[in-house]
């Protein structure tokens, strides 16, 4: 559905995407994260059509978005700051959008209304922050997108609010086999709605799972021996810690082998957790001088 | 659904209808809710939904119609494999408890009801 070969960009001589592949296959629920900075909007900006890459292809359904203006009446964007007229009113927008988009359905927004509890005669300058990033994603809603793009997408929006979006989004994945790709640093909450998350770094794509994979080849281990002795060999060790007898390792391999293989050593206890993807996103760039850096004052 | 639960969600959603199914809260041939209604009223992803209801059904406690939708199965197999499930789990218990120097004797009469802690 959504593939991305190669693609460099950069910003006076700055290189802000370096060589980035990423696929996105259609009906998933794509989460990409990263470290600030690391080019997930400049990325996002591509998929959406408005930056046009350096060198490289993006490419949905395999036509090139920059250039194709058909593969852009099915992808809709909400950027990180919600763009509209200056004295438009909710309604004002939507017939904006009624008349860009072909797939456009008044009759969708108006049964999505109850959903927002938004006054579509109100002036978007006036209404607040996240009511603005309501009203964007009642007009994405109602164009009825087969790819939807979403850069930051619940900052300033209310527990509430978050659950209605989500809920709304994902029977359209359900149902119509709808693409998200969606960026944020909620990691708990693109836990609950990703099946794919991608790790972005400097530009480059460092990773690229299935969230079930993620979870299965990844497990935290809490252990303890009665004396000191080595760990069985050839174990993938990804982070040690120590705390008097008690040992926290991080491993690669599925939990269920690794605890055979660890139980046979006859630990005194021997605990296996599974990560929360926080803890993988901070294990798996921990290798990438991305350590959290212990510095006491 | 709990979030302080750090169990990948798929198998909290497992559990939580294992549980629903062994203690007959949903009973046998009862419908399960589908894909689409779970992650609308859940919010989270319908293929994580999925992948519990494969397993559910790998598992025997449920059965997926083509077209239908899944149903709660006969509980006859589940049942077998949950106490397989649990039994090892007592096997865990019971290898801690005696690294901590319990006795066999100790660890019967706790199951079997009496005083323990004499």
């Amino acid at each position: 559905m959504i593939e991305v070969k190669g693609l460099f960009k950069s910003f006076d001589d700055f290189p802000v995407l370096d060589g980035l592949d990423l696929h996105v296959k259609k009906g998933a629920v794509y989460g990409l994260v990263g470290p600030n900075g690391a080019g997930k909007s400049t990325l996002i900006r591509h998929l959406a059509g408005i930056y046009r890459q350096d060198r490289g292809e993006v490419l949905i359904d395999g036509r090139p978005v920059y250039d194709d203006p058909t593969v852009k009446t099915r992808v809709a964007y909400i950027p990180d700051e919600i763009f509209f007229f200056n004295q438009a009113t909710v309604q004002d927008m939507m017939k904006f959008y009624r008349d860009l988009y072909l797939s456009f359905s008044e009759e969708r927004f108006a049964r999505l209304a109850p959903a927002f509890d938004l006054d579509p005669k109100r002036l978007m300058r006036k209404l607040s922050k996240g009511q603005q990033k309501q009203a964007a994603f009642w007009l994405l809603m109602s164009i009825c997108p087969d790819v939807v793009l979403l850069d930051e997408p619940v900052d300033g929006l209310d527990p509430v609010m978050r659950r209605q979006i989500w809920s709304l989004l994902l029977q359209d994945v359900a149902e119509r086999g709808t693409t998200v790709l969606v960026s944020s640093h909620n990691l708990r909450e693109l836990e609950d709605v990703c099946d794919h998350v991608g790790i972005l770094h400097k530009g480059k794509l460092l990773l690229e799972r299935s969230l079930s994979e993620l979870q299965d080849n990844i497990v935290k281990i809490q252990l303890a021996y009665p004396e000191e002795r080595e760990l069985p060999e050839g174990l993938e060790l990804l982070h040690r810690s120590d705390s008097g007898r008690v040992l926290q390792l991080i491993l690669r391999g599925s939990a269920e082998e690794l605890n055979k293989r660890l139980a046979a050593t006859n630990p005194l206890f021997l605990d296996v957790v599974p990560l929360s993807l926080e803890e993988i996103f901070i294990y798996e760039l921990g290798g990438v001088d991305h350590e959290v850096k212990d510095i006491l004052f | 659904m709990n979030y302080r639960d750090s169990r990948p969600i798929y198998e909290q959603v497992k559990e939580g209808f294992r549980q629903l199914i062994l203690t007959g809260a949903l009973a046998v041939d009862e419908k399960m809710p589908s894909v689409r209604e779970l992650a609308a009223s859940l919010a989270i992803n319908p293929n994580t939904i999925q992948r519990a209801y494969r397993e559910l059904e790998a598992e025997g406690y449920i059965c997926s119609v083509p077209g239908r939708g899944s149903f709660v199965m006969e509980r006859s197999s589940p049942a077998a494999a949950r106490k397989a499930e649990l039994l090892e789990k007592l096997w865990e218990i019971g290898r801690e408890l005696r690294v901590l120097g319990t006795s066999e004797d100790e660890m019967l009469q706790t199951l079997r009801g009496g005083e323990s802690h004499d």
